[in-house]
């Protein structure tokens, strides 16, 4: 929390501190629109601000996001989204700049969207049955955005990292490639969330690109990667199965069954390469499991959870 | 007692003929400095990346005095978090300047610099760079023809100056 306080000018940290929020810790959302009223979105509610963001507030934040150096975030502008310390990563909106068809930049920035990272340590840890099996089973994470996918993947991260002594799992070593920069959420290079000390990261490397440097020269046991989608994802998948690694992966979606009709990922779901699909959704709370399959399509969930 | 305040006049007159010599041979050399700064400054933007407080801490370890004074309170001030980059560049050539030995027209060179310090992504920010360099380079030009022309002739006139003095007074 420090670290976005520390960012955002002085009047919006007063704005916020003067919430009726319970504690600033459950707070997901702070979005800046400039020349329009702040608004929190903490617990599933969202609040807006008396506080009008003003121009030069918004010039201020992206100063300091820059540190007060626009060239170094040129990438990031890009994207439109800068990961800061802590792993939080803060969204951006303006008028684009297009070259060749492509984004060059954002300039005349309007929109801020800081959302707050948050690591659910433990959150992995009722799955582990369904998971391993003497060893890592391919897993693919499904739901739809805001459903906690992510959260569950770092947790896997963590748990695969350092290892379960009472399920006497060894550690072993992970690969993350995080094209995204969200689920190591890494400032220059160096992860913000707990991870164990086996982990490798790949910061901001496209991922088709980063599993095959990964498996050419990291060795490792494991492989995080987050949303894959694209038919060159899909090569690289069949690679690094054939390659002996363990897959952990999310794609969007709210069944398997939506995954399964998509035609870039036909190939894998035809070689019936994934053992374990694991579907979450939103409902009472992100990270809620609606159940978990195996590769046949069949819900294992509760089955397995009577046991 | 004649004696001692003739010498002492002519010390003195001869003392300011060098500092005034001096002067002009350190505005040539502290700008062909700045001309370097400016160089290792865009060498840090364009291939290290490296954002603008980082970049300006190594420039004043490079740097030797009064000049590296101006990068090490840019930085602090941008550390500190208070003001953008421009009302720091500002704030430190204010406060740098007097020890130098550099001129008014350098000092507007070097604000408008300021202006455009961070705000641009490499390329513009490498352009703002290289058009500053070339504003610096006019005045280096400018400032070698004074100190070839000035340097002796300020020497001896202090010198000289003194003697006048002496000669009128006794």
């Amino acid at each position: 929390m420090k670290a976005v306080f520390d960012l955002l000018p002085k009047g919006i940290v007063h704005a916020i501190q003067s919430l009726p929020i319970a504690s600033q810790f459950t707070i997901e959302e702070i979005r800046i629109r400039i020349e329009r009223p702040l608004e929190v979105i903490a617990g599933g509610r969202s609040y807006i601000c008396p506080h009008v963001v003003q121009m030069g507030e918004g010039i201020e934040l992206l100063n300091k996001l820059s540190q007060y150096s626009l060239y170094t975030i040129e990438e990031e502008l890009k994207k439109g989204y800068i990961t800061i310390q802590g792993g939080h990563r803060v969204g951006l909106a303006g008028k684009v700049i297009v070259e060749d068809g492509k984004v060059k930049a954002i300039r005349h920035i309007t929109s801020f969207n800081i959302r707050m990272a948050r690591q659910q340590i433990g959150m992995a840890v009722p799955l582990l049955p369904y998971l391993y099996d003497g060893r890592w089973l391919n897993t693919m994470i499904i739901g739809a955005p805001q459903t906690g996918k992510t959260t569950l993947l770092r947790d896997i991260a963590r748990i695969v990292s350092s290892g379960v002594t009472d399920r006497r799992i060894a550690p072993q070593k992970v690969g993350i490639v995080d094209e995204r920069s969200e689920i190591a959420g890494c400032v220059k290079g160096i992860p913000q969330f707990t991870f164990g000390y086996r982990v490798d990261v790949l910061d901001a490397c496209p991922k088709a690109e980063g599993m095959m440097m990964m498996i050419r020269s990291m060795s490792p046991d494991v492989l995080i990667v987050d949303e894959i989608g694209s038919e060159a994802d899909c090569t690289a998948i069949l690679e690094a199965v054939h390659a002996g690694v363990g897959l952990f992966m999310t794609a969007h979606g709210r069944h398997m069954a939506d995954v399964v009709k998509r035609p870039a990922l036909r190939p894998i779901m035809e070689q019936a390469i994934f053992e374990r699909f694991v579907e979450l959704t939103n409902v009472g709370r992100p990270g809620t499991i609606q159940a978990i399959r195996d590769s046949h399509g069949r819900d294992i969930y509760r089955k397995m959870g009577v046991m | 007692m004649k004696w001692i305040g003739a010498i002492c006049i002519i010390l003195a007159t001869t003392w300011s003929g060098f500092e005034a010599s001096r002067l002009l041979r350190e505005r040539t050399k502290q700008l062909r400095q700045l001309k370097m700064a400016l160089q290792s400054l865009e060498a840090e933007i364009m291939y290290g990346h490296t954002p603008l407080m980082d970049a300006s801490l190594r420039l004043s370890q490079q740097l030797s005095r009064p000049l590296s004074w101006l990068f090490e309170s840019f930085a602090h001030k941008l550390q500190k978090g208070t003001m953008n980059a421009r009302q720091a560049w500002e704030e430190s050539l204010h406060e740098v300047w007097k020890m130098t030995a550099l001129k008014e027209g350098e000092f507007e060179i070097m604000k408008q610099f300021g202006e455009t310090l961070g705000q641009y992504d490499h390329e513009i920010q490498q352009n703002y760079i290289r058009l500053t360099m070339v504003h610096l380079e006019r005045e280096e030009g400018d400032a070698m023809e004074k100190q070839q022309r000035y340097e002796r002739m300020m020497k001896s006139l202090g010198v000289l100056t003194g003697i006048l003095i002496v000669l009128l007074l006794i």
